[in-house]
C-alpha cells in the first residue's frame, strides 16, 4: 500500500470514529440519574413546576433521547454545540477560549519530556543494568507514580510561597493586560501585537505547570526510548558499524538513536491522552484557564452542553493527534504501511 | 515457536511451568524489588493495624490545636480543623488500598466478559465490540471519570464505578488478544479434534489460559488506580471531606501554603505506596515481556 492510500484510509476511518465519539459523550452525559434542574436552578425556582417545565423545554430536555441526539448532531454539523447552561455563552466559543491554554501546557510538557527523556533513555540503554540505568529506571517510575496535583502544590509552596522565584498561579499576571484575542494562544497573540511583556510574563507562568505535568510523560518517554534503543543496539547493522571501526558514540547517536526514535513517535500520541487527563488536575492547581478547568466546572454543575462539548473536543483532539502520529510513523517506517 | 507468537499479547502469555520458577528467583535477586515488596507489605500492615497504630482518632477535631507544625505532640502536624495528620494518613491506607483493588478487579471482570465475548464470537460481532472499546479509549481516563462521578454524585462507590468504566476497555483488548493467541494452540486444537463443543472449549480451555496473565498484569495497575482515586478525591469527587482520604487531605492544604505539612505528608504517602507498586509491577512486566529479559 502506498503512503497516500494509507493516509486516505486512516482519514476515512476518522469519520465513523468522530460520530461514535459524539454518540458516546451524548450517552455518557445523559444516561446518568443526575438532574440538571437541581444543579442549575435555585431551590425556589426548582420548587416551581412552571419554571422547571420552561427550563426543560428551553434546553430540549423534554424530548425523547434519540431526538435530543439527532438535534444535537444536526446542530453540531452546523457549528453549533449549544449554549452552556452555566456561562450562558455558546459552548463553541467557550471551548475556543479554553482549548488553546490546554494545548499550551500539553505541548510544553510533551516537549520537555522529549528533550529530557530521549537522552536519558539512550544513556540508560547504553549503560544497561549499570547504576545509571537503575537511576533512570527509578526516576521514570517516580515520575509516573507522583500525583501531579500534589507535585503542583509542592512546587507552588516552594517556588512561589517560599523562594518567590515563580509568579502566582494563573496564565498571566493581573497587572498585564492580555494581548488582543486572535488565535487564543498567548504567545502567538503577543507576537502579533508585539506585546513582548505579555509573552515574557506568560512564559514565566508556564514553566511550573509544564514541568509538573511533564513528570508523567517523562517517565514513559524514558522507558520507551531505553527499550527501543536496546532493541536497535542488538541489530546486525550496529555490530557491522562497530566492526568497521566507527566509534562507540558515533554508532549510538548516528546509527542506533535515529532508528530507535521512530517508535517514540507513537508514544507521543499515546501519552497525549495521559497528558490531557493530567491537564485537568494541573489546571485546577495552577488556576490555568484551560479545557480541564472548564470540563471540571461544567461537570460539577451538570452543564450538559458544556460537558458534551468538552468530551467531544478532548476525544477528537486525541484521535486527531494519533492520526497524525500514525501517518508520521508510516512515513518514517515503510514497514508499517504493509501491515 | 509457532506463528501465533508475534503479537505483544501473545508474548505476554507465560509458560505456566517456567513462570512459577522464574518469577520469585529473579525478583528476589533485585534489592530494589525486595525493598518495594517491603514497602507494599508495610502499607498493607498499616491499613490493617491503623486503629492501634494511630496516636489520635482520625476525626477528632481541636480548635486550640489547629495548624500545629510537626512536633513531638503531632509528628506530622495538624490540619485546619486540628486533626492529627499522621493518624489520618494511617487511616487513609484503609480506604485507598481496598478501593484500588476493588476498582481494578471490577474493571478486569467487565473487560474479561466483553473482550472474551468478542474473541469467542469473532467476525462482525468482534469487530463491533472492539471498535466500541476503541471509542472508550479515546476519552482520557480522568475526563471520563470526572463526567461519571460528577453525574452520579461524589462518593466512594461512584468513584469506583468511574474508574471501572474508564478502565475496562484496556482489559477487554488484552483478554481478546490472549483469546486469539490461545485459540490456535495445540491443546485447543486437540480438544476440538476430540469433539468438544465451541462453548465448552472456550470456557474450559481458552478462557482459563487468559486468567493468570490478566491477573498478574492487573495487580500492577492497582497503584495506578489508587493514584486516579486520589485525583478524583482531590477534585472533590471522592468521599466527603471528613473521611480521611489522601487526595482530599492534599486538597485541604491548598489554601494554607505556609502550613506546608498539610499537603506534603499525604502526598508522600501516595508516592511511596504507588512507587513501590510500580517498581514491583515494572519488574514483573519485564519478566513477562521476553524482549526485555536478560539474555
Amino acid at each position: 500500500m502506498t503512503l497516500y492510500r494509507y493516509i486516505a484510509r486512516r482519514v476515512l476511518l476518522l469519520f465513523p470514529m468522530l460520530v461514535g465519539i459524539t454518540l458516546l459523550s451524548f450517552l455518557l452525559s445523559h444516561a446518568v440519574p443526575a438532574d440538571p434542574v437541581a444543579a442549575n436552578l435555585g431551590d425556589q425556582a426548582a420548587a416551581d413546576p412552571t419554571i422547571v417545565a420552561a427550563f426543560r423545554h428551553h434546553w430540549g430536555l423534554d424530548q425523547p433521547l434519540y431526538r435530543q441526539y439527532l438535534i444535537y448532531l444536526w446542530n453540531l454539523v452546523h457549528g453549533n454545540m449549544g449554549i452552556s447552561i452555566s456561562t450562558r455563552q455558546p459552548v463553541l466559543l467557550d471551548l475556543r477560549q479554553h482549548l488553546p491554554a490546554t494545548i499550551e501546557i500539553a505541548v510544553a510538557a510533551m516537549l520537555l519530556s522529549l528533550v529530557t527523556g530521549i537522552p536519558l533513555g539512550m544513556l540508560a540503554a547504553v549503560n544497561r543494568e549499570r547504576p545509571i540505568d537503575q537511576a533512570a529506571r527509578v526516576a521514570s517510575l517516580v515520575g509516573v507514580s507522583t500525583p501531579v496535583f500534589w507535585l503542583g502544590l509542592v512546587a507552588i509552596v516552594v517556588f512561589y510561597a517560599h523562594l518567590g522565584w515563580a509568579p502566582a498561579p494563573g496564565r498571566l499576571s493581573p497587572t498585564i493586560t492580555p494581548p488582543p484575542f486572535v488565535t487564543g494562544f498567548v504567545l502567538v497573540d503577543a507576537m502579533l501585537s508585539r506585546r513582548w511583556d505579555a509573552a515574557a510574563d506568560w512564559l514565566g507562568h508556564l514553566v511550573l505547570p509544564a514541568v509538573v505535568l511533564s513528570s508523567y510523560s517523562l517517565g514513559i518517554v524514558t522507558r520507551m526510548m531505553r527499550g527501543s534503543m536496546l532493541e536497535v543496539l542488538g541489530e546486525d547493522y550496529v555490530r557491522t558499524a562497530r566492526a568497521k571501526g566507527v566509534t562507540r558514540w558515533a554508532v549510538v547517536v548516528r546509527h542506533a538513536a535515529r532508528n530507535a526514535l521512530i517508535p517514540i513517535i507513537t508514544i507521543v500520541g499515546l501519552s497525549f491522552g495521559g497528558l490531557l487527563s493530567g491537564a485537568v488536575v494541573t489546571e485546577t492547581v495552577f488556576s490555568w484557564p484551560g479545557l480541564g478547568l472548564y470540563a471540571f466546572s461544567s461537570a460539577t454543575s451538570l452543564d450538559f452542553p458544556a460537558i458534551m462539548g468538552s468530551g467531544i473536543i478532548v476525544a477528537g483532539v486525541y484521535v486527531l493527534v494519533n492520526l497524525v502520529v500514525d501517518v508520521a510513523y508510516a512515513f518514517f517506517d515503510p514497514r508499517i504501511r504493509v501491515a | 515457536m509457532d506463528a501465533a507468537i508475534t503479537t505483544p499479547e501473545a508474548a505476554a502469555v507465560p509458560r505456566p511451568v517456567r513462570r512459577r520458577r522464574l518469577l520469585p528467583r529473579q525478583l528476589s535477586g533485585s534489592p530494589l524489588a525486595l525493598a518495594a515488596l517491603a514497602v507494599v507489605a508495610g502499607w498493607i500492615a498499616v491499613a490493617v493495624l491503623a486503629p492501634s497504630l494511630a496516636p489520635y482518632r482520625p476525626l477528632a477535631q481541636s480548635i486550640a490545636g489547629r495548624l500545629q507544625p510537626p512536633g513531638p505532640a503531632h509528628w506530622l502536624g495538624t490540619d485546619p480543623l486540628g486533626r492529627d495528620i499522621l493518624s489520618r494518613i494511617l487511616y487513609g491506607a484503609r480506604l485507598s488500598i481496598p478501593v484500588g483493588v476493588i476498582a481494578v478487579a471490577l474493571a478486569v471482570v467487565l473487560g474479561t466478559i466483553i473482550g472474551g465475548t468478542a474473541g469467542f464470537l469473532g467476525g462482525a460481532a468482534d469487530e463491533a465490540i472492539m471498535r466500541g472499546t476503541d471509542l472508550m479509549l479515546a476519552f482520557p481516563t480522568v475526563i471520563l471519570a470526572l463526567v461519571i462521578t460528577a453525574a452520579l454524585g461524589a462518593g466512594i462507590r461512584n468513584a469506583i464505578i468511574a474508574i471501572m468504566v474508564a478502565w475496562w476497555p484496556s482489559y477487554a483488548r488484552l483478554v481478546r488478544g490472549l483469546v486469539l493467541a490461545l485459540r490456535d494452540r495445540e491443546y485447543v486444537q486437540a480438544a476440538r479434534a476430540v469433539g468438544g463443543s465451541r462453548l465448552r472449549i472456550f470456557l474450559r480451555h481458552v478462557l482459563p489460559g487468559t486468567i493468570s496473565p490478566v491477573v498478574i498484569l492487573s495487580t500492577l495497575d492497582v497503584g495506578h488506580a489508587i493514584l486516579t482515586f486520589a485525583s478524583l478525591s482531590f477534585l472533590g469527587l471522592g468521599p466527603p471531606p471528613q473521611i480521611p482520604e489522601w487526595g482530599s487531605m492534599i486538597a485541604a492544604g491548598r489554601n494554607y501554603l505556609d502550613q506546608w505539612w498539610i499537603s506534603t505528608f499525604p502526598g508522600v504517602a501516595i508516592l511511596t505506596l504507588v512507587l513501590a507498586m510500580n517498581v514491583l509491577g515494572d519488574g514483573l512486566r519485564d519478566l513477562l515481556d521476553p524482549r526485555f529479559r536478560s539474555r
